[in-house]
């Protein structure tokens, strides 16, 4: 290689191009991922927060799911996995998944409006890709 | 039988040690009776595997709930099938499987090689008997024995994941699995090339084909999960950038990176401390691949904890072979000197490179995008998240690139191509590119990615087509054949080259589909029985569906089903009726919510896919009341994503063409049992 230093030069010039879209990639698409009790504490502290980009997993509430008919809404209160007394209004406008409950883990990416609703652009349920029970759960 | 298995699984374990220790041992001592029961003990193991996992099949015949295993993924009303199925089903009977795959393949290699290049086979046999040994290790104490027992015998099992009860789903972990296991095979040998000494390009020709047989069965396993997520997960997508699915494209990188670099070794004698390195990085990544399916690893720290005990034997093992084959390279470094240097960036050597090169960064790119969550909560504590976004970002430009070199590769001149030669081979292709860019933006293509790769594939699909028909002509002249007889003969002659040109084109074929996306319709609109959707096709025609009511049954139909509502749609295409689709719901008696079917119609131009999103009173509609049929509907027009089917259904063809046996080497080898014979199809 040491004689030619022309293809050396091509080499680097691959490398540098791989890692300059793997950073620019990562700075552009990059959220924060946060649980309910951050996000909140980051909105009251810096309402300017609002309407970045965030990702949030917590806890449907039972009971507080409803669908607005004929509008595709789908609207519920999710709370914070470790302190159930934080919690906010979700809407979210696309299909389902499967295995939403209302009672299921979930992370979702959008954004807090001004008037304190989280907006989901996107919606997963956390059960991720084991599909296993417990089957310690089968006793009694 | 069960108990029979298990216990087969602990003799297995002695067996397996031995069987390593001999392998090592007898190599270095030369010492044949050493050597000789190293390589029965692989025997003995594979016997003793098969045992383990008929163990666990009787298991879940017989219904034990009492063990575990059978609790977590199957119940009396599963079909049979599935219960058979249900040795790859989780994690635990998935590393028994996963090594009882390794073992049938330690057993081919050990019997093909027993008479022939038998300087390489005692550290063969104690590599591949390592590798046994490791996972049974993991399976007996790692907390994931799938003979593990509950300690009390439920009435009934959990039953499998509905989502899990589907076709593709049933052969995807498996053929996965039967590419991570293969690639064992040609690592065994590098380390036996490392340790014997034998460092010149003879364990890649002993190999080349377990290489080719891995990344073959690499890529159509994951195929295979693209269709099953396409045609069960209901959201219309087949990838999604999840750390299981990159886990699994990581191997598949590099390995089709080791599968190109290799031929410069050969050819030119070059590359061969990054030949090593590469076999090394495949075979872990392949492991890494294994253990971080089904471990939801990756989701968050917490997973890690719950599963300490196997993630700290998984990366010790991953460490030990790292460490070791760094070690070993490093001692052999002097004689992995390069025969020949790169003269020019215009030659196939550099081609390959490059395309080596770029491998590994789209490899790197998954790896840090994978990882750089839990990077980043290490180092700032500030948890964060890169998702599709960041993927589809680097790895359509890393794509592109690929598919640009996917045409040249193969055509550019060795060493050094001249001005006539890329004349010769790219003009008319080049030509054929912009053609094809030109008349796309005619027709009102302008989506930038899209027009370039269409433009990129006709590029590489000329070239193909044009080295098809060069070598058919020259054939037909020189022999005097027919034009069919010529090409069979061109490709039979040279099967390696023509069928690595077949799967080139399989990957254009795919390619095309891809870039297809960029023109998807979506529209969501809530229909009552009567209402119609009206969707336009990036084709120009225009899909009306009309909702014509939901059928609903309630504890009929199919095993371990509650209920299934079938939305009915009738589908028209520019005002003439076409067919009619169904998309439903269905409540499977073993999980907590409904399961969406979708409705799927294929054709080569597009599919068309509806999704019964919601249901406005479920209650209402299984009691049949007929003001409760109201439903969300999602109609998808998916253009061209047919493709990747057909380019898979191509790239098998190519990998089988060049993976069967040529015909006269046979007879050769059948002549001298001592010689070549697994040297086929050199180019």
């Amino acid at each position: 290689m040491k004689k030619h230093p022309r293809f050396l030069v091509g080499l680097v010039a691959v490398a540098a191009v791989v890692t300059y879209l793997i950073w620019t990639g990562v700075s552009e698409t990059m959220v924060y991922y946060l649980t309910p009790a951050e996000l909140m504490a980051k909105v009251t502290t810096d309402p300017s927060f609002k309407d970045v980009g965030v990702k949030v997993s917590g806890r449907v509430i039972p009971g507080t799911y409803e669908r607005v008919e004929g509008q595709l809404l789908h609207r519920f209160r999710v709370r914070d996995l470790e302190d159930p007394s934080v919690t906010f209004p979700v809407e979210y406008r696309d299909a389902l998944p499967d295995t939403f409950t209302d009672d299921t883990e979930v992370v979702l990416e959008g954004r807090m409006d001004a008037n304190g609703v989280f907006q989901a652009n996107t919606l997963l349920t956390k059960c991720g890709s084991r599909y296993e029970a417990a089957p310690e759960d089968l006793k009694g | 039988m069960t108990v029979l298995g298990e216990f087969a699984l602990w003799i297995a374990l002695p067996v397996a040690i031995w069987g390593m220790t001999l392998g090592f041992t007898g190599g270095r001592s030369q010492r044949g009776d050493l050597v000789l029961s190293a390589e029965r003990s692989i025997y003995a193991v594979t016997l003793l595997l098969m045992l383990a996992s008929a163990g666990v099949i009787a298991a879940f015949l017989g219904d034990k709930f009492e063990y575990w295993y059978v609790a977590s993924y199957s119940n009396r009303e599963l079909e049979t099938f599935y219960k058979v199925a249900g040795l790859w089903a989780g994690q635990r009977g998935s590393l028994l499987f996963w090594a009882l795959l390794l073992s049938f393949f330690s057993s081919i290699t050990v019997f093909t090689n027993r008479r022939k290049n038998r300087e390489f086979m005692p550290y063969v046999a104690g590599v591949l008997q390592g590798i046994l040994t490791f996972f049974i290790v993991v399976l007996l104490f790692a907390k994931v024995n799938p003979f593990e027992r509950l300690g009390f015998a439920p009435a009934n099992g959990q039953g499998l994941n509905p989502q899990l009860q589907n076709y593709w789903m049933t052969i995807h972990p498996p053929t996965l699995y039967l590419g991570f296991t293969s690639f064992a095979i040609p690592f065994a040998f590098a380390i036996a090339a490392l340790l014997n000494g034998r460092l010149d390009s003879r364990w890649i020709t002993l190999t080349r084909r377990w290489i080719l047989l891995s990344w073959f069965f690499l890529s159509i396993g994951i195929v295979f999960g693209m269709r099953w997520a396409y045609e069960e997960l209901g959201w219309g997508g087949y990838w999604f950038w999840d750390p299981v699915e990159n886990a699994s494209l990581l191997p598949w990188l590099t390995a089709t990176a080791f599968l190109h670099s290799i031929q410069i070794q050969e050819n030119r004698g070059m590359l061969k401390v990054w030949n090593m390195s590469l076999v090394v990085l495949t075979f872990i990544l392949t492991i890494f691949a294994t253990f971080l399916t089904r471990s939801g690893l990756i989701e968050s720290v917490h997973a890690f904890a719950q599963e300490l005990r196997i993630a700290y034997i998984f990366l010790t093992f991953m460490g030990t072979v790292l460490a070791g084959s760094v070690v070993l390279i490093l001692y052999r470094l002097p004689n992995l000197q390069s025969e020949n240097r790169i003269e020019s960036f215009l030659s196939r050597e550099a081609a390959f490179l490059f395309n080596n090169l770029i491998l590994l960064g789209a490899a790197f790119s998954v790896i840090w995008g994978t990882v750089f969550p839990l990077v980043s909560e290490g180092v700032t504590g500030q948890k964060v998240s890169v998702g599709p976004p960041f993927f589809q970002k680097v790895n359509f430009p890393i794509g592109l690139a690929l598919l640009a070199l996917s045409g040249i590769g193969p055509v550019i001149a060795w060493r050094r191509a001249t001005r006539r030669n890329l004349e010769k081979n790219f003009l008319t292709p080049v030509i054929a590119g912009l053609a094809v860019v030109a008349v796309l933006f005619g027709l009102g293509v302008h989506h930038p990615l899209a027009l370039t790769t269409w433009g990129l594939s006709a590029f590489v699909l000329v070239i193909i087509v044009v080295e098809f028909w060069k070598g058919t002509r020259a054939r037909a002249r020189i022999e005097g054949e027919g034009y069919a007889v010529a090409l069979y003969h061109l490709v039979t002659r040279n099967r390696r080259r023509w069928g690595g040109y077949i799967v080139h084109a399989g990957i254009v074929m795919i390619f095309v589909a891809f870039a297809g996306a960029a023109y998807n319709v979506d529209v969501r609109q809530h229909v009552m029985p009567g209402d119609s959707v009206q969707v336009k096709s990036p084709f120009g025609h225009t899909y009306t569906l009309t909702y014509e009511g939901l059928s609903t049954s309630v504890g009929r139909g199919q095993r371990n089903l509650m209920w299934q509502a079938i939305a009915m749609i009738s589908v028209a295409q520019d005002g003439k009726h076409l067919t009619n689709l169904t998309t439903e719901k269905r409540q499977y008696v073993t999980s907590q919510q409904p399961m969406t079917e979708v409705g799927i119609r294929s054709t080569p131009a597009e599919d068309l896919y509806l999704i019964l999103s919601a249901m406005d009173d479920m209650n209402g509609a299984l009691n049949a009341d007929s003001s409760a049929q109201g439903i969300d509907l999602q109609v998808l027009v998916k253009p061209l994503v047919g493709w990747i089917w057909y380019g898979a259904l191509v790239l098998t063809v190519g990998s089988l063409i060049a993976l069967w046996p040529s015909v006269e080497k046979r007879r050769v080898a059948e002549a001298a049992p001592t010689g070549e014979s697994v040297a086929v199809g050199a180019d």
